[in-house]
Order: structure tokens, then C-alpha cells, then sequence
């Protein structure tokens, strides 16, 4: 059976080498694959990553020079798991990154984890928080997926400290989980940006597979991807921590590896042990975890006490009303609304704003307030227009019993949009004013 | 017309509306006499009936319950009237506990469903930790037999958790079965994609799996079969890493070979369980070849038609009967046939459906219900209802036209069958070549035993396909087999193709991507069109494969659903979408396709006297471009079109007969256009031998004539082609390059022994298509190949003879 395996084999490259030289450019994205090949032929040749220069002045020759701890600012330990690769970077205090000082981390307020958590994570020292960000060998998921590096930032006197846990190859995994577990020993906080849904799953399952226990399980972890949404997507179009970290903090990255090719140099690093490869991986994942937490530093207040934040922009004083509405504290949402609808914002935002507070003032029962914002809402076209129309028709009808009004907005209503109800609306509402005119009429007469 | 022939069993008898009927009480007298008046047709010279078979009724064989068994369940039986279990029941129970891996072979209504619940059920309710997979082929068995395990376990007041997990569960729902979970209901796709790849968040499970069971194994065969062998090779490797052993119970329909089967896929021991002690009712086996209403043309009566007619017959006696078609389409002609029948009465039309894969999931729920409740008087369904799917048991089974396997032939006749009374299966044989073999040699159906299902899990390319879904699930360690083979020389090719990488003492997925999303277990593409009637206001009707939909959804085609008529208005391709309109014609639409084969690649050719056999990967073009309009009832055509349809191509393998001129030539005194025909005619039979020597269905085979010279000056050097007709490929080619003598020593057998004159669809196919002199021809070429090889045959090994 082994030998005909053997033969099969042989056949099977024969015929790989015949497709390779067939088509002499390779088959770079899904659709060029021809449709209905087998499937390990599709996923050969690979597309190569393009070539790194990031650094030219490249040491030839000298292989020594190719090992990571040699190129790279780091040291090789060893665990009861075997041996992991550390590198430690540090931010000094003193340091800006983009417009945030990396001195103001260490005096961010315990309390401050409560507001965005919702009470669920208790107050402590931003000493024992820890930033964590991964890279891994892909983003399909599923068990197949690696993190090859795990980054974790830390606040202490001397400023931001980031120690990148490196597995120099896969034998190296089970001692760089081993180490990443004692070190988050020390410390209460797992911050993450979309951890809940990708760094953090990810580790549990790398965790399980090397049969150790995860450390992530123990702590309180706040992933600030959904605060930050909340706060700035209605004015940015992505929410990606790189484009936060460009829009709100400032910071331009220099020579950045684009995500989607990081596998592809990890890969590459595997395969020829030069580690200069290496460098833009570490570059990137430093400033992933210092902008996590520069950002951590901006959103984190605007959450704890919403009405003082300092915010320039309506539509993120618009998320944060919403994020309260939506928790129930109507009377701080309303000030919100009232604060962003006076500051600049888009169309949309504005009549979004309106449209919100005026909904919520009917719930509180401020019905003239709740008039006042819906005819501004119903100016000009706008995605509320309609609704507007059919709140005001309702009020006039029902609270003001002002059929004739009530007929006029639902005229307007109807002119956007001739729904049965809106049309059924309408002859009711005729029908009371006839009556209403007749009853009128006879108590004229007699 | 030879009117006395045609099929009369007299008057329609007095018959009660159906609403009115109980479904379970006997009709004592009505179809013994349909059997009475068959077997008087059977003795008039010409008979259409070529067969009448007898299956007497069977005593039940009863076993006390096993003491082991829980009382909770003991009052649950109790309950529903089971003091008693049926011998193989009973047995299964105590080997299943035993320790052993078990495959019980046994009809359909045996209550096999009860042979793996009960000893699951019973380990369930003793350790509440224990869990448990479920796999079947199809979502919908999933759905069926959820129904009934809950069943089970609520009636004995257990809080063991059971859920179907697949393509539907919603993704909110998944966490919670994960966590939760003792019994999960799954198909080997949903395992294959969904479920090992994730199998960190089934750790739980993993760890205390005590049971796998495969139900309905027998349809585990060919490819599919192959990576299901695989992906539990897989499986088995990830209970191995959380310290489980689970045992297996395998449930299969009647085939030749279900231990075997059982084995190779699961590659343990098995214990077959074979001896059915459920009780029977007396079943008769009718065989009926349509009357041939013009000889010289070796035209019969269509068989749609005829089996209209047999329905009726049963239909006409309040029988509850379900006809089984091999297509779509003449399930949909057959609903509107009988619909039309009963639209003056005595069965309302709602009496009758049509039941196919196109449908919606809740419209087929409903009608599998209502069959079961007795709503329903027939159905004409596709062999979407062949499996285990709930309906209960009928009086009447009409086939139209042979099911294309023996076994798949007894699995749709067992849906007929009452416990206590008459029940009947009439087989109603089309004019395709296999139905008129089967019809016209009763003894090669009924002595044969059925197919054998075979699987080669070893198949290269299933093979490695799994091994990188393998890896990317745990590393694989050095020395470690994969079935019974090593990895390393594997893992290397691996290696060298970028996927994999070396490290420690394993081999580690090196790739970005998801490896089991890249194979589909079924080489069928997910891909389907969605069918929207815009009549009224726009609504889903329907959704439609890939391949079918080009062919029934093309524009100005006349799409059926149940047996109502909708033309194509416009067909969206890169949509997936097909818009309808209701309308009222008298016609349906046929499409017509055009192929072209290119050879990408040789992988081992054979000289046959002068001629040669070859097998490889060929790319196939396909284009649809046209369509005939054909009259319903008369079948006349009377119309046609043309159509401008992307052109889809396929890379597959296949195999192939290369006649050179200098061969050709030795049949001097015919025409060239003679000698096409007789290639054309030659194909044919070789389809159809090859579908008997591979077991598949004719239609897992393509057929097809071309030439491979791109110059060919004045050279008429063809080739004709078995190709599989599956994308990728099915690994068919390689067996009958291997048994290419045989398969041309059946062919010629077959010519010779065909009674026809000058062909007929038996054979060369119909005189009309291939001309008066094919028959002659591909005689006369299937002797040329085989012409010496007698001789060398004396010289070869027994071990080359054997092949298929």
C-alpha cells in the first residue's frame, strides 16, 4: 500500500510541476483559480508576499546574524515548556504619542473601568491593567490559527513598558503560552481591542490545545472596540484601531505592514530563519498595543462622566446620548442630545439627534418640548421626515383632539409615503371633522 | 395499438372520500384483487407484465427487554405497548452495551431506530455527564429523528439535551448546544466544516463521547463515502487527543456488503446484525415494460403516462400510494398528470402532491406529515423520500422507471408495506437501456444480491485533502498514521506545496486559509438559484441547484412546482435568481446542451488491438444552447429556441477509447457518417456496462464523442469518452480503465444477446438517433477491440481478471 502511495505521489507532483509550468504566473487570488481543479492543486503555487527591505543594510553572509535574538532587541528564556523569545520596549513617560503624553496613562483614575463596564469591572490601578494585542497565522479561525506573537503593554513608573512574547517556531508555542500565563499573574485587567470576539477565544483555544490552563478566564477584560464604536462611528466611516489611532490620536505610521500580509512574513521567516523579516511584525504589534492604549485613555473618561467629557464633535456626544438612552438614564441622555444637537455634525446626525431627544421627551411626558423638536425635524427631507409627520399627526389627533392640524400632517405624511395606514389615518380623520362639523352645526341650531 | 395490452383491472370499486378514511384500517380484498387480474394479464401472449413476485407475510421474532435496561425507559415502552423486542432489537441492545461496533442491516419500519436509542438512551440516563453524536446524510433526517429522541427522553423524564447542529441552526443557538449538549444530531459535512475544525469549543463533548452513530451507512459509497471515511478518520483522532473511544453503530438498508462497508469506513471491527425479527405483510413485486406501440422504430408507450395509469389504479381504491421518479421533472409532469385525473373528482386535487429537494423545508415537513396522518392519498416524490424520513408505511410503491440500483430499488419498494396487510410495488420501466436490461431479465434483479457500496478512502487526492484539514486541526506528530498510513512522505508533498511545516516533532499548518471550506464532501457546489414567482406580489417558490437550474431555469423555459406551470421571465445568473410567472400552457420545455471534451492530461494508456484505452483529467465545456417545447400527453414537439447561456466548464477524469484510422479501417463497405454512428452507438452501451461495473447510477457517467487532434487533416481519429460527470472528478475512470476488457466483453454480450433489429434504446439507443447501421457497427468495433485478447488473456494473471 506504501509503495502505491509512493507511486501516487510521485504521479501527483509530476503533474503539480506540468500545472506550474502551464501557467507560468501564479495564481494569485481565488478567482483566477480555475473552477473545479482539485483542490490541493488550487493551493499550489502560493502566492508569494512581495519582497522586505526594510532594512538595507542587511547583514550578508554571517548567518549568525539571520537568529532573532541576535537581530532583534531581545532574549531567549526558557520555562518548564521549553524556549520563547522576549523582546521589551518602552514608552517614557515623558514620551507623546500622537497628542496623548504616555505620563497621563499612569494617572487614569481605577474608577474609571466602572463607567464603561457597566459596574461589571470593579476599580483598579492602571498598574494592573495589561494591554494585550496578538498576530496570528490567519484570520479564518478555528484550530489551525496560531498567535506567533502576543504583545502586552503595562503601565509602570518609568512610562509604557510592552513585552512582545515571540515563539521563534511552533515548538516554541507551549513555552510562550507557559510564560505569557505567569506574567498576566500579576495583573487584574485584560484590555483588548475586539478581544472578546478574536484575541481572546483565540488564546483559549491555543491554551486548551497545549493542555495548559488560560489565564485570560481569571481576569476582568475590557474590550474598548465597543466603547470607541459607540463614540465615533457615527462620524468614521471605520472603526479599525489604526484608523482611530490616525483620526483621534494623530499618529501616522511609518512603513506599516498592511494586516493581511502578516501570515505571509511569519510564514516567510519560518521558512528562511531571517529574522530582519521579522521587524515590521514587532513594529506593528508595538504600536497596536501603544495606540490600544492611548485610546484606552480617551475613551475610558468619556464614559465615566458623560457630561463633562470633552468632546468638539455632535456625533460623539450623539453616541454617547444613545449609549445612555439605551441604559436608561434618559435625563443625562436628553442633555447629550441637547449639547450635541448645538455643536457641529452631519445632516443626518442632526435630525438623527432631534428625532431621539424628541422621542424621549415624549416619554417623559414633555409633550411641547417633543412638538418644538419634531417640527424641526420635519423641515426639511430627511431619513425622519416621514415619522415626524405621522408623530405630530398622532399628537394633534389624539392629545390635542386638533383634527384639522392632525389632517395636515398626515396630508404631509402621505405626500412622502401613501401607506394604507397613513391612508386609512387620513379618512378617519376626515370622518371626525365631519362629525365634529355637523355636531357643531346643530348645536348652532338649536 | 395492441389495445387488449393495455392495463385494465376493471371498474374503479366504490370509493370513500379520503378525508373519511382511517389510514390504518385494513381494505381487505381490493388489492388482492389488482394482483388477481395482473396475474391473468401476466399469462396473455406480450404481456406488459414481465414479472409478478411473491413475498409472504413474516411472523414476528420476539426477545424479553434486556434486564440492564433503565426503568425509566422500561415505562416509556410499556407505555407506547412494547413488552416484547424485536429479536435484532434485543440483540443489538446487548452487543451495543457489550462493548461492540455493530451495523445493523435491516429493512425499512423494522424499528431500527430503536436499536441505537435504546442502548444510547440507557448510558445517557445511568452517567449524565455521557454524550453522544448522531450522523445522518441529510439535514432533514437530522430534523426527523431529533423529533423522535426527544420523544424518548422527555416521556422518561430525563433531562438529557439532544439538538440537531447544522448549515440551519442559527448562529445564537450554536454556543448553547455546545456547552449543553449530550446528544448531537450532524451530518458529515457540518462535522467535516463546522465541527472538528472548532473542536477546542466542543472539549466537553469530545471528552465523553460514548457513541457514533451513522445511520443510513449504505449511502456512505463512492466519493462521498471516501471523505466520510476520512473526515472520521479525523474524528477519531480528535476523541483520541481528549482520551475518548467511542463505539459506533452503523445502520444501513439492504446491501451486498454493509460489514464490509462498516469496516472500511470505520476502519474497526464491526459485528453485524442482520436478522430482521419484525413481522410482515404478504408484498407483491410487479415488473411492467410498456407496451411497444411501433416495432420497427422499437418505440413503447411512454412510461410517465403508463404510470399515471398505475396509480390511478391504486389511487382509484383509496390505497395510499407513492410513486418514486429519477427526476424533477416527471415528478412535476406526474402531480400535473394526476391532479388533471382527479380534477373532476372522486379525490380532491390536495389529495395528491409532489414532493422533491426544490421544495421549501416547511412545505416538505407538511407533506411527509400528512402522508403519515393519512391527509394525503399520493405522492410523487424523487428520491429525496428514498432515506429514513418518517411517513409511515403505504399500500402502494409505482416506480417510474428503474432507480438504477438494486439496492436503491428494494429501499424505495420497502416504503410500501403494512404490517398486517397486502401491500404492492409495480416497477414501470422507461425506455432507457438499464430499465429495459432489468425489466426484460427479471432474474438479473431479483437473483442478483444487491450492490456492493465500495469506498476508497485511500484515493489520493480525498486523502490529502484530509490530511491538511487534519493538520490544521492538531499538529501531526512524527510516526503518526493517518488511517493505516504513515504521514511523513504525505506531510512532506505538504511541505513542499507551502501548507504545512516542520517543527519539534510535529508538523504544523502553515497557511492563512481554512482547509475544510476548500472541500466539499459531495463535489456538488453549494451554489443554488433561487426561484422568485413575480405573478402577484414577488415571493420564493422554490430554490434550485446549480447544474439543474441552467437546464430547467433558463429564460423561456416552463418551470413546474407542484405540477403548476411558470414561465421563465428572466434569469438572473449573477444573481442566483430565476423571476416566474404563473401561466397555462400545454407545453413543457426541454433544454438541449452541447459539449466539448479537451485531455489535460494521460495517465495511463493501454493498446487494445490496434485501438487504445486511455484514463486522465479532461476539461469539459459545456453549453446550453437551446431548448424544445414538448406538448404534454402527446410529447410532440413543437417548438424550439435559442439560447445564449454562460458557458460552464468542468475539469473531471475520464476514460476513454482512441480508434486510429488504420483501425477504422478494417471495417471497409461502411460509410464514414456509419461509422460515427456506430461510435456514437458503441458509447452508449459502454455507459451503460460501465454504470452496472461501477455500480453508480448512468447518470454519475457523461457520454461523449470528439477528437484530440487540433489539426486532423482529412483524419477522422475519434475518441470517445465515460467521463464523471461531477466537477473534480469521482474517481470512476481509473476502475474501468482497469476492467476495460470486461467492460467491452459485456458491451459486445450485450449487442448480441439484445433482441431488437437494428438497434433500440437497450442498446444502441434508438434507431432514430444513431441510424440503421450503429447496431452493426458497434458490434462489429466491440469485437475488433477484444479480437486478440483472448488469446493474451490466457497469459495474464486470475489477479488483473478479476478487476470489477
Amino acid at each position: 500500500m506504501e509503495t502505491d502511495l509512493s507511486q501516487q505521489l510521485k504521479r501527483l507532483r509530476r503533474r503539480v510541476r506540468r500545472i506550474e509550468r502551464a501557467k507560468p504566473r501564479p495564481l494569485a487570488s481565488p478567482e483566477n483559480r480555475p473552477n473545479g481543479f482539485p483542490k490541493y492543486i488550487q493551493d499550489w503555487p502560493r502566492a508569494k508576499p512581495p519582497p522586505v527591505h526594510l532594512i538595507d543594510d542587511m547583514p550578508e553572509g554571517d548567518p549568525e546574524h539571520y537568529d532573532a535574538e541576535k537581530l532583534l532587541d531581545g532574549e531567549v528564556f526558557e520555562n518548564d515548556h521549553g524556549t520563547y523569545f522576549l523582546s521589551e520596549r518602552l514608552y517614557p513617560s515623558h514620551q507623546r504619542h500622537g497628542s496623548m503624553e504616555i505620563s497621563h496613562l499612569a494617572e487614569l483614575p481605577p474608577e474609571y473601568l466602572r463607567g464603561i463596564s457597566r459596574d461589571e469591572i470593579p476599580a483598579v490601578e492602571p498598574g494592573r491593567w495589561a494591554f494585550l494585542d496578538t498576530e496570528t497565522t490567519g484570520l479564518a479561525g478555528g484550530t489551525g490559527t496560531c498567535a506567533f506573537l502576543v504583545g502586552i503593554g503595562t503601565i509602570d513608573e518609568d512610562g509604557f513598558r510592552v513585552r512582545l512574547f515571540f515563539m521563534r517556531d511552533y515548538d516554541e508555542e507551549a513555552a510562550m503560552l507557559g510564560a505569557i500565563s505567569e506574567f498576566l499573574g500579576g495583573y487584574e485587567v485584560l484590555v483588548t481591542y475586539n478581544g472578546k470576539a478574536y484575541d481572546s477565544p483565540l488564546l483559549e483555544t491555543r491554551y486548551r490545545l497545549s493542555r495548559q490552563k488560560s489565564p485570560i478566564e481569571r481576569m476582568h477584560h475590557l474590550d474598548l472596540l465597543h466603547g470607541a464604536r459607540r463614540l465615533w462611528k457615527q462620524r468614521l466611516e471605520s472603526c479599525r484601531l489604526v484608523d482611530l489611532e490616525y483620526e483621534i490620536l494623530g499618529v501616522e505610521r511609518q512603513g506599516d505592514l498592511p494586516g493581511e500580509l502578516i501570515p505571509y512574513y511569519y510564514f516567510e521567516y519560518l521558512k528562511t530563519r531571517q529574522a530582519f523579516r521579522l521587524v515590521p511584525l514587532l513594529h506593528h504589534n508595538v504600536i497596536d498595543i501603544v495606540s490600544l492604549a492611548c485610546l484606552t485613555a480617551v475613551v475610558l473618561p468619556a464614559f465615566d462622566s458623560p457630561v463633562e467629557a470633552d468632546l468638539r464633535h455632535g456625533a460623539d456626544l450623539l453616541g454617547l446620548a444613545r449609549w445612555l438612552r439605551r441604559n436608561g438614564e434618559d435625563e443625562t441622555a436628553l442633555e447629550l442630545y441637547r449639547r450635541a444637537i448645538g455643536k457641529h455634525m452631519s445632516e443626518d446626525c442632526l435630525f438623527s439627534a432631534l428625532w431621539e431627544s424628541a422621542m424621549l421627551e415624549k416619554r417623559r411626558g414633555n409633550r411641547e418640548t417633543m412638538v418644538g423638536l419634531l417640527s424641526d425635524v420635519t423641515e426639511v427631507r430627511n431619513a425622519h421626515q416621514l415619522s415626524a409627520f405621522e408623530e405630530l399627526a398622532k399628537h394633534y389627533e389624539h392629545h390635542e383632539k386638533n383634527y384639522r392640524r392632525a389632517l395636515v400632517m398626515t396630508d404631509a405624511a402621505v405626500a412622502i409615503d401613501s401607506s394604507p395606514e397613513l391612508l386609512h389615518r387620513k379618512s378617519r380623520l376626515g370622518g371626525k371633522i365631519e362629525r365634529r362639523r355637523k355636531a357643531k352645526a346643530a348645536s348652532e341650531l338649536f | 395499438m395492441a389495445s387488449n395490452l393495455s392495463l385494465n383491472f376493471g371498474e374503479p370499486l366504490q370509493v370513500q372520500p379520503p378525508a373519511a378514511r382511517n389510514p390504518l384500517a385494513r381494505r381487505d380484498g381490493l388489492l388482492e384483487r389488482v394482483v388477481e387480474q395482473m396475474e391473468a394479464l401476466r399469462e396473455k401472449p406480450n404481456s406488459p407484465i414481465t414479472a409478478i413476485r411473491r413475498q409472504p407475510a413474516r411472523e414476528g421474532k420476539f426477545a424479553d427487554l434486556p434486564e440492564a435496561i433503565d426503568q425509566r425507559i422500561k415505562k416509556v415502552l410499556a407505555e407506547r405497548g412494547i413488552i416484547r423486542l424485536y429479536s435484532h432489537q434485543a440483540e443489538a441492545f446487548t452487543r451495543i452495551s457489550g462493548g461492540e461496533n455493530v451495523v445493523l442491516v435491516t429493512p425499512t419500519a423494522s424499528g431500527k431506530t430503536l436499536c441505537y436509542n435504546l442502548p444510547v438512551l440507557n448510558e445517557l440516563l445511568e452517567d449524565s455527564h455521557a454524550c453522544a453524536l448522531y450522523l445522518f446524510p441529510t439535514k432533514a433526517l437530522s430534523e426527523d429523528q431529533l423529533d423522535e429522541f426527544q420523544g424518548l427522553i422527555e416521556a422518561a423524564g430525563s433531562d438529557v439535551r439532544a439538538f440537531t447542529y447544522d448549515g440551519d441552526t442559527p448562529q445564537d443557538a450554536r454556543r448553547a448546544i455546545r456547552r449543553r449538549a449530550n446528544v448531537v444530531l450532524t451530518n458529515p459535512d457540518m462535522l467535516h466544516a463546522g465541527v472538528l475544525p472548532h473542536h477546542t469549543r466542543w472539549a466537553r463533548f469530545f471528552e465523553n463521547l460514548r457513541y457514533i452513530v451513522i445511520d443510513e451507512l449504505h449511502t456512505y459509497r463512492g466519493v462521498f463515502g471516501s471523505h466520510a471515511a476520512n473526515v472520521l478518520r479525523r474524528l477519531k483522532r480528535i476523541c483520541e487527543f481528549y482520551g475518548s473511544q467511542p463505539r459506533f453503530i452503523c445502520c444501513s438498508a439492504t446491501i451486498a456488503n454493509p460489514q464490509e462497508l462498516a469496516e472500511a469506513l470505520i476502519e474497526k471491527p464491526v459485528s453485524p446484525i442482520d436478522e430482521n425479527g419484525a413481522p410482515s405483510g404478504e408484498k407483491y413485486f410487479v415488473f411492467y415494460n410498456p407496451p411497444v406501440v411501433n416495432r420497427q422504430l422499437g418505440i413503447r408507450r411512454s412510461y410517465i403516462a403508463e404510470t399515471r395509469r398505475i396509480a390511478q389504479t391504486f389511487l382509484d381504491r383509496g390505497q395510499q400510494t407513492l410513486v418514486f421518479t429519477n427526476n424533477r421533472l416527471a415528478t412535476e409532469i406526474l402531480v400535473r398528470y394526476l391532479k388533471d385525473t382527479y380534477e373532476q373528482g372522486p379525490i380532491p386535487g390536495s389529495a395528491i402532491r409532489g414532493y422533491r429537494g426544490g421544495y421549501l423545508p416547511r412545505e416538505r415537513r407538511e407533506i411527509e406529515r400528512q402522508l403519515r396522518d393519512g391527509e394525503i392519498l399520493g405522492v410523487v416524490a424523487t428520491n429525496a423520500l428514498e432515506l429514513g424520513i418518517d411517513i409511515g408505511s403505504l399500500d402502494a410503491v409505482v416506480l417510474a422507471g428503474y432507480p438504477g440500483s438494486i439496492a436503491s430499488t428494494w429501499q424505495r419498494a420497502g416504503r410500501a408495506g403494512r404490517r398486517d396487510s397486502l401491500s404492492m410495488t409495480v416497477l414501470t420501466a422507461s425506455s432507457a437501456p438499464l430499465d429495459q436490461y432489468v425489466v426484460e431479465n427479471p432474474d438479473y434483479f431479483f437473483g442478483a444480491s444487491p450492490e456492493q457500496a465500495h469506498i476508497n478512502p485511500d484515493n489520493l487526492e480525498i486523502l490529502i485533502s484530509h490530511l491538511k484539514c487534519a493538520a490544521f486541526e492538531l499538529p501531526i506528530q512524527d510516526g503518526e498514521k493517518f488511517g493505516p498510513h504513515d504521514t511523513g512522505e504525505l506531510c512532506k508533498f505538504l511541505e513542499e506545496a507551502g501548507v504545512l511545516h516542520h517543527a519539534g516533532n510535529a508538523w504544523h499548518w502553515t497557511s492563512e486559509s481554512y482547509p475544510a471550506d476548500a472541500i466539499s464532501l459531495r463535489k456538488i457546489t453549494s451554489d443554488n438559484f433561487v426561484v422568485v414567482d413575480i405573478t402577484g406580489e414577488p415571493r420564493v417558490i422554490g430554490q434550485v441547484d446549480f447544474n439543474p437550474a441552467l437546464t430547467t431555469l433558463h429564460e423561456k423555459a416552463i418551470y413546474l412546482h407542484e405540477g403548476k406551470l411558470f414561465h421563465v421571465e428572466r434569469f438572473d445568473y449573477e444573481e442566483r435568481k430565476a423571476y416566474v410567472k404563473s401561466v397555462d400552457c400545454d407545453y413543457y420545455t426541454d433544454a438541449i446542451d452541447y459539449t466539448r471534451v479537451k485531455i489535460l492530461e494521460t495517465f495511463d494508456s493501454a493498446a487494445m488491438v490496434g485501438a487504445s484505452a486511455h484514463h486522465g483529467d479532461v476539461r469539459l465545456n459545456r453549453q446550453i444552447v437551446g431548448f424544445k417545447k414538448i406538448k404534454f400527453y402527446t410529447n410532440e414537439n413543437v417548438g424550439a429556441g435559442k439560447l445564449s447561456m454562460p458557458e460552464q466548464e468542468m475539469h473531471t477524469s475520464a476514460f476513454w477509447l482512441h480508434f486510429p484510422e488504420e483501425f477504422l479501417g478494417r471495417l471497409s463497405g461502411y460509410a464514414p457518417a456509419d461509422k460515427k454512428n456506430g461510435l456514437a452507438g458503441l458509447g452508449n452501451v459502454l455507459r451503460t456496462i460501465g454504470s452496472l461495473l461501477l455500480m453508480c447510477d448512468p447518470r454519475d457517467l457523461g457520454v461523449t464523442m470528439g477528437s484530440d487532434r487540433e489539426s486532423g487533416a482529412g483524419e477522422f481519429e475519434p475518441n470517445v469518452y465515460l467521463y464523471d460527470n461531477y466537477p473534480g472528478g469521482i474517481g470512476q475512470s481509473e476502475p474501468l480503465f482497469r476492467s476495460r476488457r470486461t467492460l467491452v466483453e459485456k458491451s459486445k454480450a450485450l449487442l448480441v444477446a439484445c433482441p431488437c433489429g437494428v438497434g433500440c434504446p437497450s442498446c444502441v439507443g434508438p434507431v432514430g438517433e444513431v441510424g440503421e447501421k450503429a447496431k452493426e457497427v458497434a458490434l462489429r468495433l466491440a469485437g475488433e477491440l477484444i479480437k486478440e485478447a483472448e488469446a493474451v488473456a490466457e497469459a495474464q494473471t486470475p489477479l488483473s481478471r478479476s478487476g470489477l
